[in-house]
């Protein structure tokens, strides 16, 4: 499902080049969960974005999901991306000016499909919030926002979903809730999991922990 | 969906978000649009106004007009017979005497005959019972217009003389229908019957008297039949034939021109205000960088984001233009309302379709022109800026086919600048000056910034480093606000040393120079005692006399002169009767540029001296001929001399010089201009006048306060409209300080954290506006300095003057403009509360 091989990733700033990434090599099987730790500054979102066609490796291959990214331009990795990745951010990143239907419609409204909004209504109901389908982000507790953010990463049955640290802006109940919430919408999808997380015991959840550290990865083995 | 009807549905959906980022957009584009629509509204309106009256102000449909001399009998006959009906009026220039106290005023004569007036009503406000132009017991009734009334102290019953006539004012006009329209008027109408102009005794041959004939035409016929039936009949006559097309082109010109100026000043406000839609849309969607980041993350094409926003600036442009539009579309129903009872034109109100769609696609382009920049941008936004904390805002240019759309744009909005202007080489200068504003402003903020710098790298103190970095840090708004403020400046600064040279040449360096008087009407057989008068009268000095009579020219070379083609403004001496004269020597002072003047006892065919401007525009030189025709007779005479001539000076001068030998033998009048000290104006008036009851004197100085009246009129409109830039730049910079303002905020709490007293934060923000304003101040000043030369100089001729004080008001104004809008930023910020921004850091 996601072969990276030998990838760097070095980015220009004020003070010169940066080497986020230093020959990162990983493989992931379909359906498996990934959790990756690291300090801050480690590079696990650079390694992410890499993954999800949000930066560009700077060498090295990057297949994912079958597509060699590398080879594809910012508009095909966009395309890509609304058919084959769900993300889900700490800071859910739900579009303001949207209802919360609207939200989790706009992934198939990209994909030019007439059943958005029947879909993104189902998507909202699985989640518990299909009494919530006009509310506005600003209407929605944390929690039901970053529900709101599952349901919108799953409505396109993704093969790969991304989260950063989805729980980081939840008090505790909410935030278990939310993570049995998506360990259940990726069993029940068949999803490739990869989960960036500073809470050890949340890692532990996944079939596998990688570590990175200073741009560099090392597995600390199946979590038990 | 489509893209497009994707965008669509996206961009009502961040309409949802509210317009409040956008209130300082919708306000430049409000404003620049209304004073264009308004300025292009009423133009049109007073056009209209013309154009609806025509056949009134014309009075009639064919007005046929021959100085010196009536028509033929003949020519008279054809006329009524091809006609419905004519009216005859005579007019001349005349002095109106009391001779109870010798008080005197020029006037316009005007002598009526019964068929007058044939389009329009004659009205009086009062009037003495029974008939006011028969001619009673020897004494002409009158009708005067209630200004002579006023100068003169004239009641109903009062007598003047005019001429050799016995006068009676029996009426008060409130009305004259055919009353010409002009610019500046001289004398207040006068108006007796045809029967009295005999008394008057004032024609006389070569008198300057204008004899009109006012024709209707019979039904089924056309304008363009009846002026060829007309030319059929007198292929070679001396008389001028004007129909409805051509009722006022004078004033027609004057408004078209005025116009002109105040739409291009307009155009400036809008350009100033794209500055700040720029920066509105710039703002806005720097905003937007988390909502286009999760789109593209969620899969969104930039292409799509592009189209988004793109269809939601341009709705709010839409907004801003259709309400400015609006606005400036009941202008001509505002001014109708308020002023039309005392406005010399006539204003037809309506909406004019032609100024209103100008200034919606002056308006929509602006706001694309502007945007395009911002909207590149946001499209570059990567969806990796989720994930890393976006800094400072992103910088760099947008792709090349973004340059290209505001490339495009722009030349779209240049040349519709151009194309609608009556005078297309003056908006030319006009759209070459705004980008070489731009770029000047561009360089200067640049300037200023580097500047501020490099200053800021010395030890010095900390509030004053602190300004100076706020005005080069990454991000600064400098640039746009040097721009916007910078540009309102410019045009006040122009607009206020115009004003102030055109004043000074008016007010005080022509009446240094100019005469006293212009003597008109003397005639030949008067010179000699009028010398002798006038040479009497203690202090007076530079006496010049010159014969004068009345000539069109009707060919150059070979080619008649409606078929001429003209350059630059010269068309003015085709277009009517000219001035001419002969002498044997050249002028007192004359500067000859080409040729050689004629020997003084040249007997040979005629020559010519001209105007050298005049013979440029007509495309002739040294050995082309001039035809002429004077009192029916057409004269031709070859251009032996091209001299130059400064009209400023009110000296007497002609275009036209003809040699001796062929003009001195038609009837013909002289002018006179002489120089007296102010105290003798009136002794010598009056000693002229009385003795010689058929010459006219025009006080020049009563011209040059008419003409300054006209200049204060013109002048309170541009300063209006400058005024009204300056406001849209101060928008502008209020939008800036506004977008600036939360950074502004932290910078306050984190120096306050620091230990800094708000004194200390507060003085760095003063110091840090003031810098702005004065930098703006003095760039805006040369600017504007150097505009207004060039304008003085080169359009106008004229010998321009510094005036420092105009220029330190203007510097001054900026400098409160931009302290009033930063303490009112500084005060804002201070006074938010620490914690909460801390406690979210």
């Amino acid at each position: 499902m996601i072969e990276l091989r030998n990838v760097h990733v070095k980015l220009a700033s004020a003070a010169g080049e940066v080497n986020i990434l230093r020959g990162i090599d990983l493989s992931v099987g379909a359906g498996e969960s990934v959790g990756v730790v690291g300090p801050s500054g480690a590079g696990k979102s650079t390694m992410m974005m890499v993954i999800g066609g949000l930066e560009r490796a700077s060498s090295g291959s990057v297949t994912v999901a079958g597509a060699d990214l590398t080879g594809l331009n910012e508009d095909k990795l966009a395309l890509w991306r609304r058919d084959a990745v769900g993300i889900v951010f700490q800071a859910f990143r739900l579009v303001p000016t949207m209802t919360a239907l609207e939200n989790v419609a706009v992934p198939l409204e990209l994909a030019g499909r007439r059943d958005a909004f029947e879909r993104a209504a189902v998507a909202l109901q699985d989640v518990g919030l299909g009494h919530r389908l006009d509310h506005y982000p600003e209407q929605l507790s944390g929690g039901e926002q970053q529900r709101v953010a599952l349901a919108r990463a799953f409505v396109i049955r993704p093969k790969l979903l991304i989260a950063d640290e989805p729980t980081g802006n939840l008090d505790g109940t909410t935030g278990k809730q939310i993570i049995e919430l998506m360990f259940k919408m990726k069993e029940e999808a068949g999803t490739t999991l990869l989960l960036i997380t500073h809470d050890p015991a949340l890692a532990q959840r996944c079939d596998r922990v990688v570590r990175i550290a200073d741009g560099q990865l090392s597995a600390l083995g199946a979590a038990a | 969906m489509t893209g497009w009807g994707l965008a669509l549905t996206y961009a009502r959906r961040e309409l949802r978000g509210g317009v409040k980022g956008f209130r300082i957009f919708l306000a430049c584009l409000f404003l620049g649009v209304a004073v264009i629509a308004a300025v292009g509204s009423l133009s049109s309106a007073i056009v209209g106004g013309l154009a609806r009256d025509a056949r009134s102000i014309l009075g009639g449909d064919i007005s046929v007009r021959q100085i010196h001399q009536p028509i033929s009998p003949e020519q008279l006959t054809w006329l009524k017979t091809e006609g419905a009906s004519v009216s005859e009026i005579i007019e001349m220039r005349a002095m109106a005497i009391r001779p109870d106290d010798g008080r005197r005023n020029l006037v316009q004569l005007k002598a009526a005959g019964d068929t007058y007036p044939l389009v329009g009503t004659l009205t009086f406000s009062e009037q003495l019972p029974g008939s006011v132009f028969a001619v009673t017991d020897g004494v002409v009734g009158a009708a005067v217009e209630k200004s002579l009334a006023t100068r003169l102290d004239l009641k109903l019953g009062d007598k003047l003389k005019v001429g050799e006539a016995a006068v009676e004012v029996r009426a008060l006009i409130e009305k004259e229908p055919d009353r010409a329209v002009s610019a500046i008027d001289f004398g207040p109408r006068l108006m007796i019957g045809m029967a009295g102009i005999a008394q008057t005794d004032l024609l006389q041959p070569g008198s300057l008297a204008e004899f009109h004939y006012k024709v209707t035409l019979k039904p089924g016929d056309s304008i363009a039949n009846f002026r060829a039936r007309l030319l059929a009949a007198f292929p070679d006559p001396q008389w001028r034939v004007r129909d409805l097309s051509q009722a006022s082109p004078q004033i027609e010109r004057f408004v078209e021109r005025i116009g002109l100026f105040l739409t291009l000043v307009g155009l400036t406000a809008l350009l100033v205000g794209g500055v700040g839609v720029g920066n509105a849309v710039g703002s806005y969607l720097n905003g937007k960088t988390t909502t286009i980041a999760t789109w593209k993350a969620l899969g969104a094409p930039a292409g799509l984001i592009f189209k988004t926003y793109l269809m939601l600036v341009m709705a709010m442009a839409l907004i801003g233009t259709l309400g400015g539009t609006l606005l400036g579309s009941l202008a001509p129903f505002a001014v109708e309302a308020f002023f039309g009872a005392i406005l010399p034109v006539p204003i037809a109100a309506s909406f004019y379709a032609v100024p209103l769609l100008s200034s919606l696609a002056f308006g929509i382009l602006t706001a694309l022109a502007f945007s395009l920049w911002p909207l590149g941008r946001a499209r570059e936004v990567p969806a990796a800026a989720l994930f890393r904390d976006v800094v400072a805002p992103r910088g760099g240019r947008p792709r090349w086919t973004y340059l290209a759309g505001i490339a495009v744009t722009s030349i779209l909005l240049a040349g519709l600048a151009i194309v609608g202007a009556d005078r297309q080489d003056l908006a030319a200068w006009f759209v070459g000056g705004v980008i070489g504003s731009f770029l000047l402003f561009r360089i200067a903020a640049r300037g200023l910034m580097a500047l501020a710098k490099w200053i800021g790298e010395s030890r010095l103190n900390p509030r004053l480093r602190l300004a100076l970095a706020n005005l080069h840090r990454p991000g600064a708004p400098t640039g746009s606000m040097v721009l916007s403020l910078g540009l309102g400046l410019t045009v006040l600064v122009t607009v206020a040393l115009l004003e102030g040279n055109l004043n000074n040449q008016v007010a005080e360096r022509l009446p240094e120079r100019a005469p006293s008087f212009f003597f008109i009407d003397i005639q030949s057989t008067q010179v000699a005692e009028f010398d002798e008068l006038v040479k009497a009268t203690p202090g007076q000095s530079d006496l010049q006399r010159t014969p004068t009579l009345r000539g069109r020219i009707v060919r150059v070379n070979d080619t008649p002169s409606d078929q001429v083609k003209t350059t630059g403004d010269q068309g003015w001496v085709l277009d009517s009767d000219r001035g001419l004269t002969y002498a044997a020597e050249p002028p007192p002072g004359a500067k000859i540029v080409a040729g050689q003047w004629w020997a003084p006892d040249y007997s040979g065919p005629p020559l010519i001296a001209f105007e050298s401007r005049a013979a440029a525009g007509l495309g002739v030189g040294i050995g082309d001929t001039l035809t002429v025709n004077v009192l029916g007779r057409e004269v031709t005479g070859k251009i032996a001399v091209l001299r130059e001539i400064e009209w400023g000076s009110l000296a007497l001068n002609f275009a036209i010089v003809f040699s001796p030998g062929l003009l001195d033998k038609a009837p013909h009048t002289h002018i006179a201009t002489v120089h007296v000290p102010p105290a003798q104006e009136d002794k010598l008036l009056r000693a002229v006048t009385d003795r010689f009851p058929n010459i006219t004197a025009v006080r020049v100085q009563d011209a040059l306060d008419a003409a300054t009246e006209v200049l204060e009129g013109i002048a309170a409109a541009a300063r209006a409209v400058t005024l009204l830039t300056l406001s849209v730049g101060t928008l502008v910079l209020a939008g800036a300080m506004l977008a600036g303002h939360q950074r502004r905020v932290y910078d306050a709490v984190v120096l306050k954290v620091l230990g800094a007293t708000r004194r200390d934060i507060a003085s760095a923000f003063l110091l840090e506006y003031g810098l702005l304003g004065l930098g703006t101040a003095l760039v805006a000043a040369a600017v504007g300095i150097t505009a207004s030369w060039a304008v003085t100089v080169f359009l106008m001729r004229a010998q321009w003057v510094f005036l420092p004080g105009t220029v330190l008001v203007t510097i001054l104004i900026c400098l409160v403009l931009t302290l009033g809008i930063g303490f009112a930023g500084t005060w804002r910020a201070l006074g938010q509360k620490a914690a909460p921004l801390l406690r979210n850091a």
